[in-house]
């Protein structure tokens, strides 16, 4: 019985290789031999002879855009050419990896996409860790959204990070869902504060009459609208990216930002958003079946119609749907904010640094690469001077797929963009107003300014 | 691997010639022990004490890019003072003592059965309650996320609807957020302790059995005299593997909430630690809470191991 | 010695009438029956929903569609075609398969031996050596991972199965559990086994080896189990993307722009099938075991 177990293992051993071959025994040779079988997976580009330089990223769409921007940039500098050998992994994983290897001084790749939430643990390294990028932006810097740059300065000022967008919040409107209730353009279009958004609400609400069925849904899971109202009054619950920033949540506009999310709630003009918030499954599913006919979003959402509510779907929403400024509560305030997004960096492990902070800026600041995040991406890109463009770039599929052009909108905004920062102070202040504040208020109807004190008080012992 | 095993007699077969005092010496009965956890020791110095002497001391710094700064117990007064942390201390030993409510009686009880003669069918019976812990956790979360998904149409729901309830928000309160926990838990696991169970009972000489029966026990009386007796040391093991594996949960919760569920009501260390160190970067900080619960589980388990006389010199 | 040899309570018929006997048989293979489909449950969920498109389970949630007319294949047949989403995919599953043995059959044999060695012997250090095994299986990975990854730098072995293997083989609770299970055995095979003139790693290679083979085999499923869903460790030690293994991969599938649905259910139910077969083929020995002749002779 012995040697019947044995044998059965050494069998399954021998299937086993010779299934595989050497091929994934990395400590044998023959491994480069198999790697040229399985192109498709280890995903290089460019010039074989070029200067190798290795990126992670979280996205698969980012890992094909950069792909085809090094294509590019081999093109205009062939002195300079690059080999790029980009690496897709999970999303929050990436970042833990990237830390890592951050930490350890050792094994990080020469660029990497950090996701807008996760990247105060990357900055916070400064030179120690990345590579600044001012030198290289200096081409394109004139024409840059300046508020989406400073979201990725490191406290000394410098510039770490590379932005993909603005993320300019929006107002989205179901224009054929509302028009059936006899709401036209010009109503929405007169939509200039809260109030008038809530009226608005109302009326549809009480024309539609039809239980479970709601005009906008606010967050349990998600902080847009509390960023919106920040940006609005010029707030800012983190302190600012300075050195002894303290956090505050207690801030006139969260305040009235949630009071009025509970006065929407009362009035059933709102419902809890499903699953917590918009971009998510459940979030798009009400948004596919009108549950849901108006929510205030970033403007990358857009790709989330083009992914998630195209015409393969069976719930597809081209020429319904309607962009316009989101409403403010005292006119003349800011009506829109950056919120999300992908800072790459540059690390100062790389052995190509120079290149590498020139080829991140070409790829995302230059006219070939705006246009590219643009059509593929379907981004508010950050470079002002191509918004035109964009603009009137018949083509393009989210110039088609909404009743107005989304660039329309963001040139009405331009100057109106504000700012709320990122800090080493948001993932406590996210923790306690994602987990607890926002349920307590919106669910369970707790008073806003008792929700507010406890959750100061916890995020203060927290950040200590 | 099996190679390596029968390196070993040629290896001796060719020193017997040679050095006779040297084979006597590896093939002494005081030798043979170290021999046999030598990979043990060697994996011990390399890939254990490094790490966790580096662990703790960084439980005592502040762990900064540029540098690290030396701040005594400063991470652990602040985990005393942390109340997410305590809450997760709560939910940890809470979720453990349900398991081990659970998990034990259960999957021990549906083992036997299974060794006996009564049930048809076995091998199939054992793969599908075998099969969820071979599923990769990322679809089972996705599964189970969708399944007890506050939407209308979410299996947990329907079945709500069935009963003329309406539907709830499953995984944003306590009672329903831990029942959902447990199924998961007990979906994973009782065929894995079963299988622990099952093949303890294998080493349970059946002469015994025998002799039970011509002393005209029943059935009841064979489990509880024989068996359970018997499947001592695999009770042991599942008991203290249990323990710990209740305190350290963290799998069960990422799949319901991906470790961000409201009012932390799946935190749970494990998670904090996860949340800490790996979101926030705080490896200092989540030092302190892994060493923590290294202690809790640790001296858990050793009480438990001592009164068990696990430890105690066999006599033969 | 004979596989079927018959083992527990050869005359219980003649106690328990007939009739009670049969009922008995068809109340308990009846209950296991149903706990199966329980437990099945979910899977069969996932499979249903595998054979609708992806967009549905975004839209709709999770739906038990039992309508037969309405099954298609399109998911699987996309999965088959080889192209760039298949090919990602059975490389996944390749390299998952492949770590997954590697560490099984290091682990149970170090593991098999060293517990010999904790549970056969008595010796100085054995106490120390157990509490040592025991405590290493209650620090939580977490904490450990920073530093070993910096080690695992430093010996070179980063991007290497090495570097993903060699941490975990000695794992303590397989250690454990061998080192329990052979503490019922009798020892009294030792001592027989020297008269007889075995040398100490011939009893533990040719005595005690067979009649350890249920726990090889428990533990052959839970080491893969582990190793199969082994997600962060591999993902910190492989650069190279054509060494991810399947939860990397299926990890890369939810994206914040969107889950790939399509083959991520898909995919997964289609994994189940290798695993499937590995636990058929071990759980035969749990049939077999120690039986009373092993023993006495």
């Amino acid at each position: 019985m012995n040697k019947k177990f044995l044998s059965t293992l050494l069998c399954t051993t021998m299937v086993a290789s010779s299934l595989f071959g050497c091929g994934t025994n990395t400590a044998s040779n023959k491994a480069s031999a198999k790697d040229k079988k399985e192109e498709p997976v280890v995903t290089s580009f460019g010039d074989k002879k070029g200067t190798k330089l290795e990126l992670w990223t979280f996205v698969g769409q980012h890992a094909d855009f950069y792909g085809k921007m090094v294509e590019k940039w081999n093109e205009k500098n062939p002195d300079r050419t690059i080999n790029m050998k980009t690496t897709t992994y999970p999303f929050s994983d990436m970042h833990t990896k990237l830390t890592m290897t951050l930490q350890s001084k050792k094994g990080a790749p020469d660029i990497c996409d950090v996701e807008a939430g996760q990247y105060p643990n990357v900055v916070k390294g400064q030179d120690e860790w990345l590579y600044p990028l001012d030198e290289a932006i200096k081409p394109y810097k004139d024409t840059m959204v300046e508020s989406r740059l400073d979201m990725y300065k490191g406290q000394n000022g410098k510039q770490y990070g590379a932005p993909f967008h603005i993320g300019a919040t929006v107002m989205y409107y179901n224009m054929e869902q509302l028009e059936k209730y006899g709401i036209t353009q010009a109503d929405v279009d007169s939509v200039k504060t809260w109030d008038d958004y809530e009226k608005l609400g109302k009326r549809y609400v009480e024309a539609r009459g039809e239980k479970g069925k709601f005009f906008t849904s606010v967050d349990t899971a998600g902080t847009d609208w509390l960023t919106i109202a920040m940006a609005e009054y010029g707030e800012d619950w983190t302190g600012g990216n300075k050195k002894n920033a303290k956090p505050n949540v207690k801030l006139k506009s969260v305040n009235k930002m949630l009071e009025y999310q509970q006065k929407l709630l009362k009035e059933k003009v709102a419902q809890v958003s499903t699953d917590g918030q918009v971009d998510t499954d459940g979030g798009i599913a009400d948004i596919g079946n009108n549950t849901i006919v108006s929510f205030p979003k970033a403007l990358w959402f857009m790709s989330r119609f083009k992914d998630k509510l195209g015409a393969d779907s069976g719930k597809d929403q081209t020429g319904k749907w309607y962009i316009a400024k989101c409403p403010v509560f005292e006119e003349g305030q800011k009506c829109s904010v950056g919120i999300g997004g992908t800072g790459t960096v540059v690390t100062k492990q790389s052995k190509a640094k120079k290149l590498a902070a020139d080829f991140i800026c070409f790829a995302k600041m230059s006219e070939d690469g705006e246009k590219m995040i643009w059509n593929d991406l379907g981004f508010d890109v950050c470079n002002t001077a191509l918004w035109d463009e964009c603009n009137t770039d018949q083509d393009n599929f989210y110039n088609k797929y909404f009743r107005n052009k989304p660039y329309e909108v963001l040139k009405q905004i331009k100057d109106d963009i504000g700012k709320v920062s990122i800090t080493k102070n948001t993932p406590a202040i996210n923790d306690q107003i994602n987990s607890t504040t926002l349920n307590d208020v919106l669910e369970k109807g707790k008073n806003v300014k008792e929700a507010l004190e406890e959750a100061q008080s916890t995020i203060e012992s927290d950040s200590e | 691997m099996v190679e390596h095993a029968s390196s070993y007699s040629k290896d001796g077969e060719d020193k017997m010639k040679k050095d006779n005092i040297f084979k006597r010496f590896l093939y002494s009965q005081k030798t043979a022990p170290y021999v046999f956890v030598l990979p043990f020791l060697l994996s011990f110095c390399v890939f254990w004490i490094y790490p966790f002497s580096s662990t703790i001391v960084m439980s005592f710094q502040d762990i900064q890019p540029m540098g690290s700064k030396w701040i005594g117990l400063g991470n652990y007064k602040k985990l005393l003072a942390d109340k997410v942390f305590l809450q997760a201390v709560g939910n940890s030993v809470m979720y453990m003592l349900l398991t081990l409510v659970l998990l034990i009686p259960f999957p021990l009880l549906f083992a036997s059965l299974l060794d006996s003669r009564l049930v048809k069918a076995k091998g199939i019976w054992k793969a599908l309650l075998y099969i969820p812990s071979l599923t990769s956790v990322v679809i089972s979360g996705t599964l189970f996320r969708m399944m007890f998904s506050e939407r209308d149409g979410s299996q947990f729901n329907l079945i709500l609807n069935f009963f003329g309830h309406d539907k709830i928000q499953w995984l944003k309160m306590y009672p329903t957020a831990y029942f959902a926990l447990l199924l998961i838990a007990c979906w994973r696991w009782t065929g894995v302790n079963m299988l622990y169970f099952l093949s303890g009972l294998k080493s349970i000489d059946t002469g015994l059995y025998e002799s039970a029966e011509i002393d005209g026990a029943t059935g009841w009386q064979k489990f509880i005299y024989v068996t359970i007796p018997m499947l001592r040391p695999t009770l042991i093991y599942v008991l203290t593997i249990s323990i710990y594996a209740g305190l350290a949960m963290f799998l069960e919760s990422f799949m319901l909430w991906g470790n961000g569920s409201p009012y932390n009501i799946g935190t749970t260390i494990v998670g904090y630690l996860y949340r800490r160190g790996i979101e926030k970067n705080q490896m200092g900080y989540a030092s302190a809470v892994g060493l923590v619960l290294l202690i809790i589980a640790l001296v858990i388990n050793m009480i438990q191991l001592i009164l068990s006389g696990t430890f105690k010199k066999e006599e033969s | 010695m004979d596989n079927t040899m018959t083992k527990i309570k050869p005359n219980k018929s003649s106690k328990i009438g007939g009739k009670t006997r049969s009922i008995l048989t068809v109340l308990s293979t009846g209950f296991f029956a149903i706990l199966s489909i329980l437990v099945a449950m979910p899977l069969v969920i996932g499979f249903t929903a595998s054979m609708r498109p992806g967009s549905e389970m975004m839209a709709q949630g999770l739906h038990l569609n039992l309508n037969f007319k309405e099954w298609m294949l399109d998911n699987y047949v996309y999965l088959l075609s080889g192209n760039e989403d298949s090919i990602k995919f059975f490389n996944w599953f390749k390299n998952s398969l492949f770590l997954t043995l590697i560490s099984v059959i290091g682990t149970l044999i170090l593991c098999y031996f060293i517990a010999y060695g904790l549970s056969m012997y008595d010796f100085k250090l054995k106490n120390t050596l157990f509490f040592i095994v025991i405590a290493t299986m209650m620090v939580p990975f977490e904490i450990l991972m920073l530093p070993l990854y910096q080690e695992i730098i430093n010996f070179g072995l980063i991007d290497t199965t090495w570097g993903v293997v060699l941490p975990g083989l000695c794992g303590a609770s397989t250690i454990f559990f061998f080192k329990q299970y052979m503490s019922s055995l009798p020892k009294e095979l030792l001592d027989a086994g020297r008269i007889d003139g075995a040398t100490e790693y011939g009893i533990c290679l040719r005595i005690m080896l067979p009649i350890t083979k249920p726990a090889f085999a428990a533990m052959a499923i839970l080491t893969s189990m582990g190793s199969w869903n082994n997600l962060l460790w591999p993902m910190l030690i492989y650069k190279d993307a054509s060494k991810f293994t399947l939860p990397i991969g299926l990890n890369t599938l939810l994206t914040p722009y969107g889950n790939n649905y399509d083959v991520l259910i898909a995919g997964s139910m289609f994994s189940l099938i290798p695993v499937f077969i590995i636990f058929i083929i071990f759980q035969k020995y749990f049939v077999e075991g120690m039986t009373a002749g092993a023993v006495k002779g």
